[in-house]
């Protein structure tokens, strides 16, 4: 029988004719579970979900421009919600501008997603089969879910790829002039190409764990160094920065093959600094996308490797003084530098080290892989260890700049966080003290805003930087390697205590590092959890900084906290794509702890892990549109979010109104009836100011409606006790979640009773010591909460 | 030299298409200013930020806000060295980005039960912060919102002018509303 085969074939007698054989469907496709109601959805398929999420947690706007410039027929001012000359109002607008910011964030991570599958089949095919370890079954929960498939082969993560393409372009079509008229359909797009944004993120980091044999769910990966004063002066530099580490990557094969590995540092910046690591353990970490022009200004670097997303645009101009060759690596970033991949390696290196070009443009992984190292060589064998670790030749040379200045305030006001530089340089003239000016280090995310405005042309960061020298310098420590996802088996054993509320929480610390305070602040605010047993996951830039951060042992976070997904574990699962498994871990624990299924069947998922998953986002610098994305994706699935001060520059927040009792119902499928719920969680997206804000904040927003009374009891424990730390009293709101005596902690039982009757007007049984009347609603153990009409009308039939 | 107002020839008026971009800027008011758009308030409110915890003074001031009577509603954790100073907040737990939304929201009755606020000042927050809260009661809002930080903040209806290297100038201006209240 005549057997097709995947390929082209020529047809003979036809010799211009040539058919081209695609995926064939070899069998029936594997019923591995019913298929659910939207499988592959389009804009409009959950868009009754988004509107459920919208009534409560109502979209809040704040507007960066009273303007709206988006076409021609303007600009017009939108200012008190007026309308433009397209007839779009202030609040659409902005919802339109949030959508825009989705896109971006989903298309960032989606065309990486893309770039990685399409080399990674070139180069390992397309049945490399998905194996993510022995204990993760459920390999690609978020590709289940949403575009109900269950991928088997790196060729089969097309399939997923392709549908979040598809509904990118079909979302950023809608934001085009003359479209959308309710700001909350725009909300609801922006919810689905986020959602999208987790599938792209997935297949992305699903397809490089796989090809390049990064560790697979393994909960102890190996501690990597992490920090400003990582590198061995004495040896050539290789730095790394961006988000794509195919191109780098081969940089370590190459000098492993060499056997000449520890001959060099390779070191990185950003996520690609985590996949590095990922890769080869041997790999650094400098920390995260802010020290940019820390490492180069201090010479550290011999040749720099940049591939995409969240680098410095003037990238090369820095190299270019700092007198570093430019790689770049990916067409997202080409950096105006000619392509050199037709030239061959020693041409290329002769170009780079002679300074005939100050950088190239080489999307060829594995020419960088050869090229980097004979650059970096030769390069350190110009300056030696000498130029590293300076910002000024010497102290004479600090204080001639630090005297230029004449307290104009020009930076004050153009940097980012206000930084008084003015007051530390004028302390610094009259008392050669330079600590005022060290302060700053520990904020400043070397932007160079301050730089420019200064009309004296002072080195501002150069000075912060070497004022604060050693402690920049000591900042180093250790990071766990991104483990990838959580294992089934470490959801089988915590989902039940998550969902009944044992465990208080899960806190996914994730994102940028625009923070509003000293980088330390991170790891305050998560040991404070860590201490209490609830369950700590990160990524991306805040886990690198947790690897900076050492307590008077001189220990990080990592060492002190195992890796496990379990009750006070501290888990890196990676870089930003990785945020997939955060995301996933929480549709695990309906699956594989609740039997729910997930093909096709995301607001099912999504409507049970917002009833009952006390996992709360968490945010405390985030600047870029995949922040915006990745935070906006976890929402929909039903995971409120808590931002740093600078995330109310996205403009959008979803923010309950807890005082509206009419807002807060679900179903109870065991009552079969419609009733009113406490408000928890009352914010789906809230930013706050202070570290002991974020604390509280994160602690409550773990309250879930479905927590057993014992559940209830521990989360409420920790919200009172931290609310009484940080804020000084009982919170405004703890009454809310009293649903019978039993919730309220132990040890405060009697007094929150009698608070209750006095000030609440509650009725008391004293002599049972019992709550008679007063709460929303009672406990009841069978308690089934859903706002989903169609799970209401499946788990109440018959 | 630029044209006056006084003389013959027409004064520059911006206008939407070509333009620096703000439509309605806020008035920078000298603290005598301030203390009589709060004495005119028929329900002020005073909002405190978490720079209350850096700085010992903002605290001071604010503890002698409410001793003349002006409800505080503290966020961040500025709750805790105004209780430790013997006020009593009418709200502690909820964010400024949470009571901005409540503010713009017709039925909300503030905290006590008995209405919204008309006018509400603002005390000790990271500027970039405030001025996007502003912006949003600016746009979606009636009420008269007074910024006392070391910031003009533009979108407010009133505000402080600008920081100078002299911060006692600032809590000096601090103390001239609190005398005139
Ligand atoms: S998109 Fe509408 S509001 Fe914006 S500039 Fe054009 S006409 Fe004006
Ligand atoms: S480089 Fe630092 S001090 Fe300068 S503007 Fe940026 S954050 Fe502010
Ligand atoms: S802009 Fe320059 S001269 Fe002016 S205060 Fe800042 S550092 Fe000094």
């Amino acid at each position: 029988m005549f057997e097709l085969k995947k390929g082209a074939f020529v047809v003979d007698e036809l010799r211009n004719v040539s058919i081209h054989i695609g995926k064939i469907v070899e069998e029936e496709e594997e019923e591995w579970e019913e298929a659910g109601p939207t499988p592959k959805p389009g804009i409009i398929e959950l868009r009754k979900w988004d509107h459920k999420l919208l009534e409560r947690y109502e979209p809040f706007y704040a507007p960066m421009q009273d303007f709206c410039n988006l076409c021609t027929m303007g600009p017009c001012d939108l200012s008190m919600n007026k309308k433009g000359a397209c007839g779009i109002d202030l609040k659409t607008a902005k919802a339109r501008l949030v959508t825009i910011a989705c896109c971006i964030g989903a298309s960032a991570h989606t065309a990486h997603a893309r770039h990685l599958v399409d080399h990674l089949i070139e180069e390992y095919g397309e049945d490399l089969p998905i194996d993510l370890g022995g204990n993760v079954n459920v390999e690609a929960p978020v590709m289940r879910t949403v575009v109900g498939i269950k991928p088997k082969t790196l060729g089969d993560l097309r399939e997923a790829l392709s549908w979040a393409e598809k509904e990118i372009v079909k979302v950023l079509h809608s934001v085009h002039i003359g479209n959308e008229e309710s700001y909350f359909d725009y909300e609801s797009k922006a919810l689905h190409v986020s959602m999208a944004d987790h599938v792209g993120m997935e297949v992305a980091d699903i397809a490089q764990i796989v090809a390049y044999n990064f560790p697979k769910a393994e909960p102890n990966t190996p501690l990597v160094d992490t920090g400003f004063g990582i590198v061995d002066v004495s040896k050539p530099t290789i730095v790394v920065v961006g988000h794509n580490v195919m191109y780098a990557r081969p940089v370590t094969d190459y000098l492993d093959e060499q056997g000449r590995l520890d001959d060099f540092e390779i070191a990185g910046l950003c996520c690609t600094a985590h996949d590095m690591t990922r890769y080869s353990a041997k790999a650094k970490i400098f920390g995260p996308i802010y020290y940019q022009l820390r490492v180069i200004r201090a010479g550290l670097a011999d040749v720099v490797i940049s591939d995409e997303q969240c680098i410095r645009a003037d990238l090369l101009d820095a190299c270019k003084k700092a007198g570093v060759p430019l790689i770049a690596t990916s067409d997202a970033a080409v950096r105006g530098l000619p392509d050199v991949s037709e030239w061959p390696v020693e041409k290329i290196v002769d170009a780079l080290v002679s300074g005939k070009l100050p950088g190239v443009f080489l999307p060829v992984p594995e020419k960088v892989g050869q090229v980097a190292p004979l650059v970096a060589e030769a390069v350190f064998r110009k300056h030696g260890g000498e130029r590293k670790y300076k910002f000024f030749e010497n102290d004479e040379q600090l204080m001639e700049e630090v005297n230029k200045c004449t307290q104009c305030m020009n930076c004050v006001f153009a940097c980012p966080h206000s930084l008084r530089v003015d007051q530390g340089m004028v302390h610094a003239q009259k008392t050669g003290d330079l600590s005022k000016l060290a302060k700053l280090e520990e904020i400043c995310i070397a932007c160079g805003k301050c730089e420019q405005a200064c009309p004296k042309n002072i080195k501002i960061i150069n000075v912060i930087m070497r004022a604060n020298y050693d402690n920049l310098y000591n900042k180093t420590g250790k990071t766990r390697v991104g483990r990838g996802p959580i294992q089934d088996t470490e959801i089988r054993k915590v989902g039940q205590p998550i969902v009944f509320g044992q465990i208080p929480g899960v806190i996914a610390a994730v994102g940028c590092i625009n923070y509003p305070d000293e980088m330390k602040s991170i790891v305050e605010i998560l040991e404070e959890f860590l201490k209490r047993r609830y369950i700590v996951v990160t990524s991306g830039c805040h886990a690198m900084d947790i690897g900076m951060i050492k307590d008077e042992e001189g220990k990080t976070l990592y060492e002190k906290y195992p890796g496990d997904f379990d009750a006070g574990g501290l888990v890196n699962v990676g870089s930003c794509v990785s945020n997939a498994h955060i995301s996933g871990a929480t549709i695990k624990i309906a699956n594989i702890f609740a039997m729910r299924p997930l093909r096709g069947n995301y607001a099912e998922i999504a409507d049970y892990v917002l009833n009952r998953v006390g996992a709360v986002g968490f945010s405390w610098g985030p600047y870029s549109h995949k922040a915006a994305s990745i935070a906006t994706g976890f929402n929909r699935l039903g995971v409120p979010v808590v931002v740093g001060p600078h995330g109310t520059k996205y403009r959008r927040a979803y923010i309950g109104k807890p005082w509206k009792k009419d807002k807060w119902w679900v179903y109870d499928i065991k009552t079969k009836q419609k009733i009113n719920i406490e408000p928890a969680p009352d914010s789906l997206l809230v930013a706050v100011e202070t570290k002991e804000e974020a604390i509280v904040q994160l602690a409550r927003l773990c309250i879930r409606p479905n927590d057993t009374s014992a559940g209830r009891q521990i989360k409420l424990t920790h919200y009172i006790e931290l609310h009484q730390k940080y804020y000084g009293d009982l919170p405004d709101d703890w009454p809310v979640y009293v649903r019978s005596e039993a919730d309220l902690p132990l040890k405060q039982r009697e007094e929150l009773l009698r608070i209750l009757e006095e000030q609440h007007g509650w009725k008391i049984d004293w002599d049972k010591k019992k709550i008679v009347d007063g709460p929303i609603r009672p406990y009841d153990a069978g308690f089934n909460p859903t706002l989903v009409e169609e799970v209401y009308a499946k788990y109440t039939k018959g | 030299m630029a044209v006056t107002k006084e003389e013959k020839f027409p004064v520059a008026k911006r206008f939407d298409i070509a333009d620096v971009q703000v439509s309605r800027d806020a008035t920078a008011v000298k603290p005598k200013i301030v203390a009589n758009v709060i004495k005119k308030a028929k329900r002020p409110l005073l909002i405190t930020g978490g720079q209350l915890l850096k700085d010992e003074k903002l605290v001071e001031f604010a503890v002698k806000f409410a001793e003349k009577g002006i409800p505080i509603a503290a966020t961040a954790g500025s709750s805790k060295p105004l209780i430790e100073k013997g006020v009593k907040p009418v709200s502690k737990t909820y964010t400024l980005h949470q009571i901005t939304q409540f503010l713009q929201d017709e039925e909300f009755k503030g905290f006590d039960g008995s209405g919204n606020y008309d006018t509400v000042v603002f005390l000790g927050f990271l500027p970039y912060y405030l001025s996007r809260m502003l912006s949003s009661l600016k746009h979606f809002s009636k009420i008269t919102t007074i910024a006392i930080d070391e910031f003009y903040q533009p979108h407010a209806k009133f505000s402080f002018t600008n920081l100078t290297k002299d911060r006692e100038l600032y809590y000096s201006m601090l103390q001239e509303v609190l005398d005139n209240l």
